[in-house]
């Protein structure tokens, strides 16, 4: 299988802390993958490394094979939308999509114009008189002008109302149908993912937790209800993600290698939102009892 | 690259070529008034006379009244020059300090160094564009200001080379604008926001040059010292001549310091009052002299080109390092 983005024990050090660490992924060619985590989690760093902006500390990331950092002709095949959308203010939509043009060897600024036309922008106004969504909009049609291979969005929905998230994704998806590009988008809000996305990695406290195509997922999981569970091995279960238990009832979100055989549990579906939690919340309590030095 | 350039600093480029004209349209009329008055006077034919010490007695003295009044006439505009010494720093603080720290500070960079175009390429041609504009513009403002202020340090009353007004004239601005738009852009590599990048290009700019004017540039060579005699001399009008003073004295023949910062001149047959020695009053003894250290006059363009070049290699190591800290900048 290709991969788009490979990353191979990338870690990144802000002074002694390690936004990301031992981070081992790859993205397969075609895939809409979702980058799931908290505020923090080391998202916007591992996509900043992905796109040139930082030098890895360890390890290394590559895009089509090739490191992304100080490298122009692969920085030529990413569309990247950084977060909050930052454009030149005082440009006009039109002068951004002609500034694309200046600075891409390839720049499709018909492709720019039809989608900003489509959408009803102006073209001769201030973007920073624009609406949010509006921006976001531009953003997303300079970094598609690129004709990209792999498409990067940092968080491009977080600032928006229901509405612009909606058309955003809607257009995000749209035209992804249309290129074929692979892409990897940064969200903390999962409700938006579970619908656009066909992949997903989880990414917490500097690690990748989760990663793996959402069908499979879906499929691999479980919810288990039944009588106290003192921890012993289940037949099928191959890891158990997160228990709940009361005085006299556990809930367990497990990972499945095989049919749930043991009647004395009630089996269920899980959402992806479900399973993303769970892990969320599992490294999250971790990642806090080893901060305070105290024991989980 | 060069259309984003001028796109993104068009506005601030016509803002300051307005500031130029305004400038200008202070400097050239007066600058036109000053010489014709200059003309008027006879002061060039004056000036010569004095300098080379040609003059009659009486036609010397007239000649000093002329100059003296001229000065009286014009010398407030040095004040109003005074303020052209802010001006490079004001080019400093707002091209150089936002160069990168603007964009730093809105997030664009990630807009801008994620196309197709290198952070190397990126910043050479802005630094580029932006360093030859503001030299283009240092370049007409300290020429400018050389020509304006060129009847007034002549007069003697006040040196070219003498603090601020060497500063305000010749290639010097040139150096000091390179240099404050340097520091500026190099601050905004280090601190990611316009204003602690303005912050620090303004302390270290004024900082660096108030050291170096007081403490370095009087050493660029070492200083000439002439001595002569209280009694029988008309004084030496070394202004004349441009020199830069750097201390005078009147010493006793034993070579005691009587006063510092004093000249005293008395010329021949010229009695204190009673018929007392000339200088008695000052508790100077009979032969006692002046004493002055000085850079001579015709050192001045010497030294501008030390200054120049101080400021101009300072600017160079400033721009090599900030656009490797560009690189660095996520």
């Amino acid at each position: 299988m290709e991969y788009v983005l490979e990353t191979d024990q990338l870690g990144k050090r802000y002074g002694s802390r390690w936004a990301v660490r031992d981070c081992t992924l790859r993205l397969p060619a075609g895939r809409v993958a979702a980058l799931v985590g908290p505020n923090g989690a080391g998202k916007s760093t591992l996509l900043h490394m992905a796109v040139g902006l930082l030098r890895p500390d360890a390890g290394a990331v590559r895009i089509l094979g090739r490191s992304p950092y100080g490298d122009t002709e692969v920085l030529s095949e990413i569309g990247f939308v950084a977060q909050d959308t930052p454009l030149y203010r005082d440009f006009t939509a039109a002068e951004l999509v002609t500034m694309g043009g200046k600075l891409n060897r390839r720049w499709d600024a018909a492709l720019a114009r039809t989608r900003l036309a489509q959408l009803g922008l102006p073209p001769d106004r201030p973007v920073g008189k624009l609406s949010g969504g509006q921006r976001a909009q531009v953003a997303l049609a300079l970094a598609l002008a690129k004709r990209p291979s792999l498409l990067l969005l940092d968080e491009p929905v977080a600032s928006l109302d229901p509405l612009a998230r909606r058309e955003f994704l809607q257009a995000l998806m749209g035209s992804v149908a249309e290129t074929g590009a692979t892409v990897l988008l940064s969200s903390h809000i999962l409700a938006d993912l579970e619908r656009t996305c066909d992949y997903v990695v989880v990414l917490s406290a500097s690690q990748v937790r989760l990663a793996g195509p959402t069908d499979e997922l879906a499929t691999k999981y479980r919810q288990l209800i039944g009588a106290r569970h003192d921890g012993g091995p289940i037949g099928g279960v191959a890891a158990v993600v997160r228990a709940s238990h009361t005085d006299r009832q556990s809930t367990l979100l497990v990972r499945t290698d095989g049919p749930i055989t043991d009647p004395t549990w009630t089996v269920r579906d899980v959402s992806l939102e479900d399973i993303i939690l769970a892990y969320l919340a599992d490294s999250d309590t971790r990642a806090s009892h080893t901060e305070w030095g105290v024991p989980a | 690259m060069i259309w984003l350039t001028w796109r993104q600093h068009r506005k601030q480029a016509l803002y300051t070529l307005a500031g130029l004209l305004a400038l200008a349209a202070m400097i050239v009329p007066t600058g036109l008034a000053m010489r014709d008055t200059y003309a008027d006077k006879g002061l060039p034919a004056c000036f010569e006379g004095l300098k080379g010490g040609s003059l009659a007695p009486e036609a010397s003295i007239t000649c000093m009244r002329a100059l003296d009044a001229f000065n009286d006439q014009y010398a407030s505009l040095t004040f109003a020059g005074v303020l052209l010494l802010v001006l490079p720093l004001l080019v400093g603080l707002f091209w150089g300090a936002p160069l990168v720290a603007r964009e730093t500070e809105q997030g664009t960079h990630r807009l801008v160094w994620t196309q197709g175009v290198s952070r190397r390429h990126w910043a050479l041609v802005k630094v580029g564009a932006v360093g030859g504009f503001t030299l283009a513009v240092a370049t007409v403002y300290g020429l400018g200001t050389t020509w304006w202020m060129e009847p007034l340090t002549q007069t003697g009353l006040l040196s070219r080379f003498e603090s601020g007004l060497f500063d305000m004239q010749g290639i010097a601005p040139i150096g000091y604008t390179l240099f404050a738009v340097a520091l500026g852009v190099f601050a905004g590599t280090v601190w990611h926001k316009v204003l602690p990048a303005m912050g620090v290009a303004l302390a270290g700019f004024a900082g660096l040059r108030i050291a170096l004017t007081l403490l370095v540039r009087p050493r660029y060579m070492p200083a000439k010292v002439r001595t002569y005699p209280v009694e029988g001399s008309t004084g030496e009008r070394g202004n004349l001549t441009g020199d830069w003073v750097l201390a005078k004295q009147v010493r006793n023949p034993d070579g005691t310091v009587a006063a510092t910062n004093a000249e005293v001149a008395c010329p021949p047959g010229v009695s204190g009052p009673g018929g007392s020695p000339c200088g008695s009053g000052l508790g100077l003894q009979a032969g006692a002299y002046n004493w002055q250290q000085y850079q001579p006059g015709d050192r001045f363009w010497l030294f501008q080109s030390i200054e120049t070049g101080i400021f101009v290699a300072l600017a160079v190591v400033l721009l090599y390092l900030a656009i490797r800290r560009v690189r660095r900048i996520a």
